[in-house]
């Protein structure tokens, strides 16, 4: 149902309403008009009504002029009494023909007057006009005769039961009229009102249905333009006005939303430009130990004259700097790919076993304070996946511990299979991670208070480890303790496990 | 024979405490810390002539170290020349009681005059 009403516009609606009351309003008047109508032509009706008492009443006197004239003239023989007689004959036939028009409109005083008529005319052939015309002593006779006043006396009988009819016809439609024009004021009254209070339906119905609505989206979309995208109508009126109001929220909300996501891109725009600036610093810190190192003894060996031992050793020097250097740019492309999402994951067999020994000796050689102890249940611990990659995670996570234990001390770095997957450990007994920095190592160029310490690094490692561990489909993460040391853990799927996962990875390459 | 000087270096990197020493004059002693803790127990043990400080420590900061020597009543006067790979400004540094003071990377030659200077005053 709600389809169908929708299906039609509201400009069609507008139109049939108008219609529709336009309808009522012609239909009010016609009804007051014919009412008014009605009430006219009871009100002639009754004026006749009035006229034909009259003319009766006309025509009876003639008769009595008559019927006065003709006795008068039977008993005197004194010609003085036919002037009425005359005078009536004369106008006789004139009201007779007015007197029966008259009657004409209603058919039982009609056949009355028809009556009244036909007495007339056979009372005048029958006695009045022989009475006249005869002679003296006939016309006595006549006169006296009972039948002329048995005739009269007929005639004014109907003549009294005419107009008490008519008279009763008057009242009856006096009454009628009467009661139209009541009906026609009444009819009048009540339908004009009624129209009236159509009419100021509609206008209500428009102002609070249309006109309220449209004034409200109007005065949101000033809001809105203003910058307040919180702004909700209260979604109501008619067909596109209530979509108006429908599509109006949907398009607050979206805006709201939009403005959400660009304010949270914009934050974490703002900390990655953060991070940047700190990137900068750092960069400049550590570039600039190494580069001392090679710029300082490149010129040493340029300017001074040393014996051929002592030379070779500032040589080696320089070259170690120069190699950190390279390192170091290494971290930062590495942080590119990450960023560019572009890891090269080669997979090969990989014996975590031997890798961790090896990267173990590796950094024994770098800090004599620290001994890095390596033990492992089990080996070898096969995995699939770039040996290069996960060497540097390794080393990384060693290379943590011992910049982070900075008094020296046991590293411990164990490994084991378990549920298919081998798990990797690293732990110091070193300064440990702050609770409220533990969320945010991960983060690239993230240092806590590393610089501050003095503790060298780019704050890249674990997140480009993170990174390695993840595209390997494996997890790394950590327990700490401040000043109790930290332990971290890497799991990647077991080599065994590998053709199971194969289709899983196809999908994120 | 006039005492030979002594020089405590500060630095957590073995390269660049090398590189010092080799570019000073000879006949200097030398003694070497690798954080700030242990650049104060020798200050103390060695009384030196100048203190090469880079302000990047473990333990305790440079910034710290100098602080310290500064309080100290025997240590106060010892000169001390600070490296520094950060963008503090030369003021801050002298500000902070510094009596020289170079930026990584430096050249060996300024830092052997300025440590001259240093002894020499």
């Amino acid at each position: 149902v709600s389809r169908s009403s929708r299906t039609i516009s509201l400009r069609d609606r507008m139109l049939i309403a108008s219609m529709a009351l336009a309808a009522i309003v012609v239909g009010v008047f016609v009804a007051t008009i014919l009412a008014v109508s009605a009430a006219r032509t009871a009100t002639k009706q009754e004026a006749r009504s009035k006229n034909l008492t009259v003319s009766a009443l006309r025509l009876e006197k003639l008769v009595l002029d008559v019927e006065n004239g003709v006795r008068g003239y039977a008993r005197t023989r004194d010609k003085r009494f036919l002037q009425p007689y005359n005078e009536a004959v004369r106008v006789m036939p004139y009201q007779r023909r007015n007197f029966r028009n008259l009657a004409e409109e209603q058919p039982l005083q009609a056949r009355r007057a028809k009556a009244i008529d036909d007495a007339i005319v056979i009372y005048m052939e029958s006695f009045a006009d022989p009475v006249v015309q005869f002679s003296s002593q006939k016309a006595a006779e006549l006169a006296y005769n009972q039948d002329g006043r048995i005739q009269a006396a007929g005639i004014h009988s109907r003549f009294g039961q005419f107009i008490t009819a008519e008279n009763k016809l008057s009242t009856e439609r006096e009454h009628a009229a009467d009661s139209k024009s009541r009906h026609a004021i009444e009819l009048g009254v009540v339908g004009l009102t009624g129209s009236a209070i159509l009419i100021l339906l509609f206008a209500v119905y428009l102002a609070r249905g249309i006109a309220r609505p449209v004034t409200e989206a109007a005065a949101g979309a000033g809001q809105v333009a203003a910058g307040d995208l919180s702004i909700r109508l209260s979604q109501k009126g008619p067909g596109e006005v209530g979509e108006l109001t429908k599509s109006f929220n949907e398009m607050a909300e979206r805006l709201e939303a939009t403005r959400g996501e660009l304010e949270e891109q914009n934050a974490q725009l703002r900390e990655s430009e953060r991070l940047k600036s700190d990137l900068v610093n750092t960069v400049s810190h550590e570039l600039r130990t190494p580069l001392s190192g090679v710029l300082g003894f490149t010129k040493l060996l340029l300017t001074r004259d040393f014996d051929p031992e002592t030379r070779r050793h500032y040589l080696g020097i320089v070259d170690a700097q120069a190699r950190r250097l390279s390192d170091l740019l290494d971290d930062f492309l590495d942080v590119r790919r990450i960023e560019e999402g572009r890891f090269e994951r080669a997979k090969e067999l990989v014996d975590m076993a031997t890798l961790l020994e090896e990267e173990a000796q590796l950094y024994r050689q770098q800090s004599p304070k620290h001994e890095v102890a390596v033990e492992i249940e089990h080996p070898p611990l096969a995995v699939m996946g770039n040996p290069d990659r996960l060497r540097q995670v390794i080393g990384n996570l060693i290379s943590n511990a011992i910049k982070y234990s900075p008094s020296g001390g046991v590293v411990a770095v164990t490994a084991e299979r378990e549920n298919g997957h081998v798990r990797v450990e690293v732990r110091d007994h070193g300064m440990g991670i702050p609770v409220g920095q533990q969320s945010k190592i991960f983060t690239k160029f993230f240092r806590g208070d590393a610089a501050a310490s003095g503790i060298t690094g780019t704050g890249l490692g674990l997140a480009v480890s993170r990174d390695i561990v993840e595209s390997h489909g494996g997890r790394i993460g950590f327990t700490s303790a401040e000043g109790k040391g930290t332990t971290f853990f890497v799991e990647l799927p077991g080599a065994n496990g590998v053709k199971d996962r194969q289709g899983h990875d196809d999908d994120q390459s | 024979m006039e005492r030979r000087k002594t020089i405590l270096i500060c630095d957590d990197e073995p390269a660049l405490r090398e590189l010092i020493r080799a570019s000073m004059d000879d006949g200097f002693d030398f003694a070497e810390a690798s954080d700030g803790i242990i650049a104060m127990q020798l200050a103390e043990q060695v009384a030196p002539d100048v203190v090469i400080l880079d302000l990047m420590l473990p333990r305790l900061s440079g910034l710290e170290v100098l602080a310290r020597l500064n309080d100290d009543e025997r240590l106060k006067d010892v000169p001390v020349l600070v490296i520094t790979a950060w963008n503090e400004t030369r003021e801050d540094v002298l500000a902070a009681g510094a009596d020289e003071f170079v930026t990584k990377p430096f050249d060996p030659e300024d830092l052997r005059s300025a440590v001259n200077r240093l002894v020499a005053a």
